[in-house]
């Protein structure tokens, strides 16, 4: 759409001025950090997630079950808790696949115009299909596991990647300087490592997060339709699905799951928002 | 101008290409026997062999391919494995209420994502773009299904406004209808209004920055005429664009309101298909929402010759 | 002498993170009816926020008028309401800008950017603003108006978006038309003839003039009356042919140093040594006095007067005053 210029070269990221510049990142930062600390101690203090008690189902919210029980008498902070494993795995470990798949596809497309053309026709096609639908068709054919989910939502959200650091290749090889040290015969390997791989940094960091958070999301309504990791698995998805049937005497079981699956992705999009205006400002302005 | 429309329809084609392709060989290539998968877990080998049969996977690749395109260019999407119905006759079937449901979505949606970030940037930096802003923030934050319920516990339980679920058709009264479509419509908009919302203040904020709204305000014109015709006309390409790109969030949500509210629709035909492994289906259904995508994309792309006169056809 | 607009004191204040720019400050100054007025200045001197602030157009979330009366016609436009101002802008006072190339709107006809603004203060019919329109460009000497009206902005090359521009500022007859640097970002030749016709159409409307420039080159020939502006402040005042027979503040005397001649033989341009001062502190004494060759430490220390120097020559200096 717009095409990326000028300052490009010149700017370097910096952690710490980050930070200091922009509440929104520090925000969603330090909720993010403690969702993930209570997903890695929090299971440590809790009891069993799968642990059934029929007398005590359904249960409100009080002293004893935090956040209620469930139809089976379990006990949905435990679950709760647990979940935040999944949610969390998925987002990060769907955010890291899909950068390096991202990366060096898009490197790859931006320098070798040849290439470029059939892979950007792959990823429109790609994009067409809307993510849930792509996830929920290669689940369809395969047997439900974390692994198949994580790979699921991998490939709807590589082309949002790919476009991106393709982009941000194409206007560095434009600049001057890219072109002169072509001219004298520096080594391609060596201009990717040196010149193009730290530009493409900042716009990567900011489309990440986003995609972590669409990950996030895309997981749990996968586990809210029934196709996401198996339901024995407390994750966000899987304790709404199952919160259901119940959901007009027992709405704890939806509302406060959901709740933190809200609290976690907006987090992490406020991460974005901030990395964005502080990282990417004509990024920020199209969006 | 037709040259312009007849390039970008062309660009359509390897697009739907790609897509018809993906869904062809994700069934054959899958790991595993996905015919193995389909049939169920204690399903007898013959089982197997019949659901093989059925999906033409025990013949060779190039004939299944060829069989399948040839059914593709004669609107054939394939056969249920369960119902032995036509695909797309389920499709047209559940067809109504997914129509009307994104439909009004969609209106309503626009109808008031546009004018808030209008508004918010026209105000910026004050209480209502504050309020708008934080409202969209949350907005894209919210997952669609438990918003959904969080409608429903309010609106549906606790104060018995409307139906808690269900469908009923036009053909039953408007109201029955309307009042089925309102919780629906708000889980399935908020999301894509949230986003309209924020491109289009940002998109706003950018324009009134230029040096003719300066001198649209030295005209003296109205407020009304400067936001609106001056400012909005010249910040509507990434508002488009951005309106196509939330289309794929609608189809998603579609999948998912359809099931929170039990709405008889195509999103309740995706998932029961899923949970069934009925594959034809479920590919059919994802040829349908990419060309629905397509075809949408398209008319946007067409719709900013008419909405710039500086793209040149 | 019938002034139609008299600035009287004018401060317009920016708020910035270094602080308040004074922009402008403390600048009086008088069109009569039907005169050509330049303002002269380096950039950043504050003759843009000058144009602005008479429109009353300073972005009210960083900018305002701090105190000063600027009256038009009598009336006191300062205290005049948002509305009427707008019944104003366009109607009795037009401008136009620097940059005819960002100045239209690129996504609307040239016609109904003219026509619009007719419609809006003459209360007229869609068909006779059109008409208007159409009568504008020719008026305007754009070849093909009829054709023309239906083109956007990016089918006219600079020359003639400027044109239209002029023919958008005189399409309600105003009064006053204030042009803000409008030759600047044109070619040589180009500039000639825009400046040529903006001084034929003030002899056939009466429209006055205020015409903002770096250049005085560009007033030589079409001003009646110069005021120099150095850093918000007027530092000297003068009818055109006074001003460059016998410039009296050091200021003018070097921006004149800076206009290329080919009368003299002098090979290399001079320029003013050193920066326009920061607004963001209150300047004490005279604002020219860093860079002036001539400066004493009375300048520094206390502002200059200003001084009639006879026949409407005044100007805000020690060297000059006794």
């Amino acid at each position: 759409m717009v095409a990326i210029t000028d300052d490009l070269p010149t700017r370097r990221f910096s952690l710490a001025t980050a930070i200091r510049r922009n509440p929104t990142i520090t925000f969603g930062a330090v909720l993010l950090i403690l969702l993930i600390a209570i997903a890695i101690v929090g299971p440590s203090f809790v009891g069993d997630p799968l642990k059934i008690a029929p007398v005590y189902r359904l249960r409100p919210p009080s002293e004893r079950w935090w956040f209620g029980t469930d139809q089976f008498g379990r006990d949905l902070f435990t679950r709760t808790i647990y979940g935040s494993r999944v949610s969390l795995i998925v987002g990060l470990s769907v955010a890291v696949t899909a950068s390096v798949l991202g990366l060096a596809m898009g490197l790859l497309c931006g320098y070798f115009r040849a290439l470029d053309a059939i892979v950007m026709r792959v990823m429109d096609g790609v994009m067409a299909i809307p993510s849930i639908l792509l996830a929920i068709a290669l689940i369809t054919l395969t047997r439900p596991g974390l692994g198949i989910v994580i790979v699921a939502i991998v490939i709807p959200e590589v082309p949002r990647i790919v476009r991106v650091v393709r982009s941000v290749v194409l206007a560095i090889r434009a600049q001057p300087y890219i072109e002169s040290a072509i001219a004298g015969g520096t080594r391609h390997v060596k201009l990717l490592w040196r010149h193009v791989l730290p530009n493409t940094l900042a716009p990567l960091i900011v489309q990440a997060t986003y995609v972590c958070a669409s990950a996030m999301l895309i997981e749990a309504s996968l586990g809210f339709l029934g196709a996401g990791v198996p339901p024995e698995v407390p994750s966000w998805g899987n304790i709404i699905a199952q919160g259901r049937t119940f959901f007009q005497i027992a709405p704890w079981s939806i509302l406060i799951p959901g709740g933190f699956l809200a609290l976690t992705v907006l987090a992490v999009n406020l991460l974005g928002d901030g990395l964005r205006d502080r990282l990417d400002p004509r990024l920020a302005r199209r969006l | 101008m037709t040259s312009y429309i007849v390039r970008r329809l062309f660009a359509v084609v390897p697009v739907m290409v790609v897509v018809a392709l993906f869904v062809f060989f994700l069934l054959r290539f899958a790991p595993g026997d996905p015919a193995a998968i389909i049939a169920g877990d204690d399903a007898t080998s013959e089982a197997i062999a019949a659901v093989r049969a059925k999906l033409g996977l025990d013949r060779p690749v190039v004939e299944q391919f060829a069989v399948w395109v040839w059914g593709l260019a004669h609107g054939d999407l394939g056969v249920s494995i369960f119902s032995n119905l036509a695909v797309t006759r389920l499709i047209a079937q559940r067809l109504e209420p997914t129509l009307a449901l994104t439909l009004s979505t969609l209106i309503v949606t626009i109808a008031l994502a546009i004018p808030i970030g209008v508004v918010a940037a026209w105000k910026a930096r004050k209480l209502v773009d504050r309020l708008a802003m934080g409202f969209a923030v949350l907005g894209f934050a919210m997952p669609v299904f438990v918003l959904a319920y969080v409608l429903i516990y309010f609106f549906a339980v606790r104060w018995q406004l409307l139906p808690v679920q269900g469908y009923s058709p036009v053909a039953e009264g408007l109201w029955p209808f309307a009042q089925s479509l309102i919780l629906p419509s708000v889980a399935l908009g908020v999301t894509y209004m949230a986003l309209i919302a924020r491109i289009t203040r940002a998109s706003m904020l950018e324009v009134l920055q230029q040096d003719y709204i300066r001198t649209a305000n030295a005209k003296g014109l109205a407020t009304d005429r400067v936001l609106l015709l001056h400012a909005l006309k010249n910040a509507a390409v990434p508002i488009v664009t951005v309106i196509g790109i939330g289309i794929a969030l609608l189809i998603s949500g579609v999948v998912i309101t359809e099931t929170v509210f039990n709405i008889p629709g195509l999103g309740r035909l995706t998932v029961d298909a899923v949970l069934k492994r009925d594959y034809p289906i479920v590919q059919g259904l994802i040829l349908v929402f990419a060309a629905v995508k397509v075809v949408i994309n398209l008319l946007i792309d067409i719709s900013y010759a008419f909405l710039d006169p500086r793209i040149r056809y | 002498m019938s002034g139609i607009l008299e600035v009287r004191d004018l401060h317009t204040q920016f708020d910035t993170l270094d602080g308040v720019v004074r922009a402008v400050d403390g600048l009086s100054f008088d069109l009569d009816r039907g005169e050509t007025l330049g303002i002269v200045g380096e950039s950043g001197c504050g003759k843009s926020v000058t144009a602005l602030s008479i429109l009353r157009l300073i972005p009210p979330e960083t900018g305002r008028i701090a105190s000063g009366s600027i009256r038009f016609e009598g009336e006191e436009l300062t205290r005049l309401s948002e509305e009427a101002m707008k019944r104003l802008r366009g109607h009795r006072i037009s401008m136009i800008f620097q940059e005819p190339m960002t100045s239209l709107n690129p996504v609307l006809t040239v016609g109904t950017q003219i026509a619009e603004n007719v419609t809006r203060h003459l209360g007229v019919s869609k068909r006779a603003a059109r008409e208007r329109a159409h009568e504008m460009l020719d008026l305007v000497r754009i070849a093909d108006a009829r054709r023309r009206l239906d083109e956007y902005p990016h089918q006219l090359s600079g020359g003639m978006r400027q044109r239209v521009m002029i023919a958008m500022a005189l399409s309600c007859d105003p009064q006053v038309l204030i042009a803000d640097e409008p030759t600047t970002a044109l070619d040589v030749t180009i500039q000639a003839q825009i400046l040529d016709l903006m001084l034929d159409l003030k002899e056939k409307t009466g429209t006055a003039i205020v015409l903002i420039t770096h250049d005085l080159g560009v007033v030589a020939e079409t001003a009646q009356r110069v005021v120099v502006m150095y850093a918000g402040r007027r530092v000297e005042e003068a009818p055109v042919e006074a001003l460059f027979d016998n410039p009296l503040h050091p200021y003018t005397r070097g921006l004149m140093a800076a206009i290329p001649r080919l009368d003299t033989d002098a090979t290399r341009l001079q320029e003013i040594p050193g920066m326009v001062p920061l607004l963001t502190r209150p300047i004490v004494g005279c604002a020219f006095a860093a860079r002036c060759p001539l400066a004493t430490d009375r300048c520094r220390a206390e502002a200059p007067p200003v001084v009639d120097a006879g026949g409407g020559h005044t100007v805000a200096c020690w060297e000059v005053t006794p």
